[in-house]
């Protein structure tokens, strides 16, 4: 019997949250291609210091961050390999919040995203077995061993020096990776996956969101890459893709157990230029801080996020923040960063932008040019995106079910007692 | 063999009133793990705020049976979820 | 639309703004540059304003000034009677019916009001740019505030007597319905000695890689929308009309064009409360300001703190 449609994005505390960002490393074991992180290295990692003092800074101001809940963060490179620091960051701040009384200790998460490649490690069980019913943690695993390892390689002392593998030299890692998934899904049974997809993963996707569903992982969290790296036919593709997918998904019956963040219901409609004018991109509501205890908006605009733009620093662990550099973020919405085409768009809803990649991309220093390179992918993705629910809307019909479909909308997760 | 039952709802404010006890019955657990006896003020801070959580929570779910009249069973237990507010009824017939 | 076209005589010319002249070093634009810029401007239709050194310029260059229209900025040493005279300082006989500029701290503001009040006896308008702005704090709101109010009381005076000279902070607010604001890179550009283009003598300063384009390529403004009313969030839901929403303080300060720091808009906030003060003085005395709308009362000195962020 259909109880429900399993929605995606069940997030914790709907939005009152404060998002604050550790970058405890820029060391990774992997090499991915499509990483962001252009700058990553061994040399720049966060001492407990460093730490302490943001820490410190962040709780003492208790009555400028008023958010209801945080949401601390720990990222790198790869977090895990800085699991003592994290171990100690967190004993600290949970120590703190409670000797504090602050308000934050009746609602904080421990978030990570993470490779998982250390994931079963006796420290990082140690670690979440302290800590697990605060835990968030991600581990990415990007499809079928063949997409996984098309990008996630393996890094190699040559790369460290600047000397790229030969493809058939590269490594993947997929297969240290999955063997930590059974793991990870029993800890942590709700727990999604984050998935990239840049141009040579397109021809996988159909066939590594249903992979991701078969090792047990039910929630899929898939986006193309906001950076110009898409050639002509992709888009295409990309349709193709989806559309098949989404021809699995209906007749497997998987949309009452799964989700996939690519079918969403409400993408693809027009956008009131008044009605419709928020900004959705967190960057200046979360804070993100480096090894050196520079404060960043976000981590997108730290210095090894960032291709052509110097770092967009708004502070540090000993001068604070300065309010001013955050005001261009607060004030940021759709239509002042949007050129008319944007605007006018009759499928823009949906169609994200991010902030760091459009002061990353931007012709001047400023955030406010919105970077369009995905515009082509999200167009593919609505088309992909009606199919699938004119389809599955009339499956329901047919089955008497649509009705029924209309009043469970609501996710079903995480009862307690 | 567990079965499940919607036995009622409660109102988003007393869900968040259990939510917030809820969380911090579990970061005190937490706290727990790592605050120690050699720590004075801060253990003794511990103990008793662990008692006083406790005793709010469960008297929130003895308020609120009452209050609503939720169907029991001796083989079961309430839980509440945080999305939809409905209170589910879980026996296990094992 | 651009309107008009500042020209940078010598890498020394007065500052006339917010910006520091940084350079010591004479460096005058050459002849070549200074008629391409005059010919470029002419066929754009631009009002011209040269602004120059602290010297007596080659008559050759005079010569060439003088054959179109223009506006001439001046220190007032040797330009007491130019168009726009800057002052060197609180000792200066300012010329009769001049419009004159002085530049200078809210400190030195406030122990030189009787100057001021001195001075608009004579003058048919003085600008007063402060050049502390980014200094600003909160704490510094109660003393701004006094001696706004102050100069305001004077104006009051001397319009009653039916002498009606301006100033910048407190009466061109009085005669706004709209934005008036200083439209670098939107209604004006300039030419600085390096016969290139700058959104502002202050760019130029700031930085001599900032350009937006020379005599040869043109002009290349990138993201121009956002030096516009239009793209600006706070401001375009702002009310304080007299405020320069000065680009290169917003770039400095927040660190993009369109954003106005906390300081810029307290400082504007606070000269549009005082303005609305002197205009009930003005009501109450029987002057009327011609055009003058009501100026609603508001506590809210930053409009970041109010302003809905997705109108």
């Amino acid at each position: 019997m259909l109880s429900k449609i399993r929605e995606s994005g069940n997030s914790w505390k709907n939005g009152t949250v404060k998002n604050i960002t550790f970058i405890v490393t820029k060391d990774c074991q992997l090499a991915c291609k499509y990483c962001y992180l252009v700058g990553k290295n061994t040399k720049e990692r966060m001492t407990w210091k460093v730490a302490k003092k943001a820490i410190d800074y962040v709780l003492e101001r208790e009555d400028e961050f008023r958010e209801e809940s945080v949401i601390w963060d720990f990222i790198g490179g790869e977090p895990f390999l800085e699991i003592d620091l994290i171990d100690k960051i967190c004993d600290y701040l949970k120590t703190e919040m409670f000797r504090r009384n602050h308000h934050w200790f009746n609602s904080y998460r421990f978030s990570f995203s993470t490779n998982g490649i250390n994931y079963h490690t006796k420290k990082v069980q140690h670690f979440i077995e302290k800590n697990h019913k605060h835990l968030s943690i991600g581990i990415t695993i990007d499809g079928t061993k063949r997409k996984h390892d098309l990008n996630r390689i393996w890094k190699t002392p040559e790369m460290e020096l600047g000397i790229q593998p030969k493809p058939e030299d590269e490594k993947g890692s997929y297969d240290q990776v999955v063997k930590n998934i059974p793991l990870w899904l029993q800890q942590f049974p709700d727990a999604s996956t984050k998935v990239t997809i840049s141009s040579a993963d397109l021809p996988y996707i159909k066939e590594s969101v249903l992979h991701l569903y078969s090792l047990g992982i039910k929630e899929v969290n898939i986006n193309c890459v906001f950076e110009d790296v898409w050639k002509e036919g992709d888009d295409i593709l990309f349709e193709n893709q989806l559309t098949e997918l989404a021809d699995a998904i209906i007749e497997q019956r998987l949309f009452e157990s799964h989700s996939c963040s690519f079918f969403m219901e409400h993408i693809g409609k027009p956008l009131s230029r008044e009605r419709d004018n928020q900004n959705w991109c967190g960057a200046g509501l979360m804070l993100a801080i480096d090894a050196k205890g520079n404060f960043y908006p976000c981590l997108r605009f730290a210095q090894y996020s960032l291709r052509n733009k110097p770092a967009w620093i708004i502070g540090n662990v000993k001068d604070g923040i300065d309010q001013n550099k955050l005001r261009p973020f607060l004030t940021l919405d759709r239509t002042t960063q949007s050129k008319q085409e944007c605007i006018d768009c009759e499928v823009a809803s949906g169609c994200a932008w991010c902030q760091g990649e459009n002061y990353d991309a931007a012709d001047t220093h400023t955030v406010y040019q919105r970077s369009t390179a995905i515009c082509k992918m999200h167009k593919a993705r609505v088309r992909a995106n009606n199919y699938y629910w004119n389809k599955l809307f009339r499956k329901l019909k047919l089955e008497g079910r649509r009705e029924e479909f209309e009043k469970q909308k609501s996710k079903v997760k995480n009862p307690i007692c | 063999m567990e079965i499940r039952k919607i036995v009622g709802k409660v109102s988003p404010e007393e869900r968040d009133e259990i939510q917030k006890l809820f969380e911090r019955k579990n970061g005190l657990a937490e706290l727990g793990k790592i605050v120690t006896v050699d720590n004075d003020e801060l253990y003794e801070k511990l103990v008793k705020d662990m008692g006083e959580t406790g005793t709010k929570f469960q008297q929130w779910w003895d308020e609120k049976a009452k209050q609503y009249g939720w169907e029991s069973h001796p083989k079961g237990n309430w839980e509440v979820n945080f999305q939809t507010c409905e209170i589910t009824l879980v026996v296990n017939e094992a | 639309m651009l309107t008009y076209l500042i020209i940078l005589l010598d890498d020394t010319s007065t500052s006339y703004c917010h910006y520091e002249v940084n350079r010591k070093k004479r460096n005058l634009i050459s002849i070549e540059d200074l008629k391409a810029g005059i010919i470029w401007a002419m066929k754009e239709n631009l009002n011209v304003q040269f602004v120059y050194p602290d010297y007596e310029l080659p008559s050759e260059y005079l010569k060439i000034i003088d054959s179109l229209d223009h506006t001439d900025i001046k220190l007032f040493r040797n330009g007491k009677y130019a168009d726009v005279v800057v002052l060197n300082g609180w000792g200066d006989d300012v010329p009769e019916g001049a419009t004159c500029i002085i530049r200078c701290c809210r400190k030195e503001l406030t122990e030189h009001i009787p100057v001021v009040n001195n001075w608009l006896k004579r003058l048919t308008r003085l600008n007063v740019v402060l050049t502390d702005v980014e200094t600003f704090k909160d704490s510094d709101i109660s003393n701004y505030s006094d001696t706004l109010s102050s100069l305001g009381k004077n104006i009051a005076t001397l319009y009653a007597s039916g002498h009606t000279p301006q100033l910048n902070l407190l009466t061109d607010r009085l005669m706004l319905s709209e934005m008036n604001n200083c439209g670098a890179g939107d209604t004006s550009v300039t030419l600085a000695s390096n016969g290139k283009f700058y959104l502002c003598p202050a760019f130029y300063y700031a930085d001599e890689k900032d350009c937006i384009g020379d005599l040869h390529s043109g002009l290349d403004i990138k993201n121009q929308q956002l030096l516009r009313l239009d793209h600006a969030p706070i401001c375009r839901q702002c009310d304080a009309f007299q405020c320069r929403r000065c680009v290169w303080m917003n770039q400095k300060l927040t660190m993009d064009v369109n954003t106005p720091s906390h300081q810029q808009c307290v400082v504007a906030h606070l000269e549009r409360n005082a303005s609305r003060e002197l205009l009930i003085k003005l009501e109450k005395l029987g002057v009327r300001i011609s055009n003058s709308q009501p100026i609603e009362e508001m506590n809210e000195l930053d409009p970041f703190n109010i302003v809905n962020r997705w109108k």
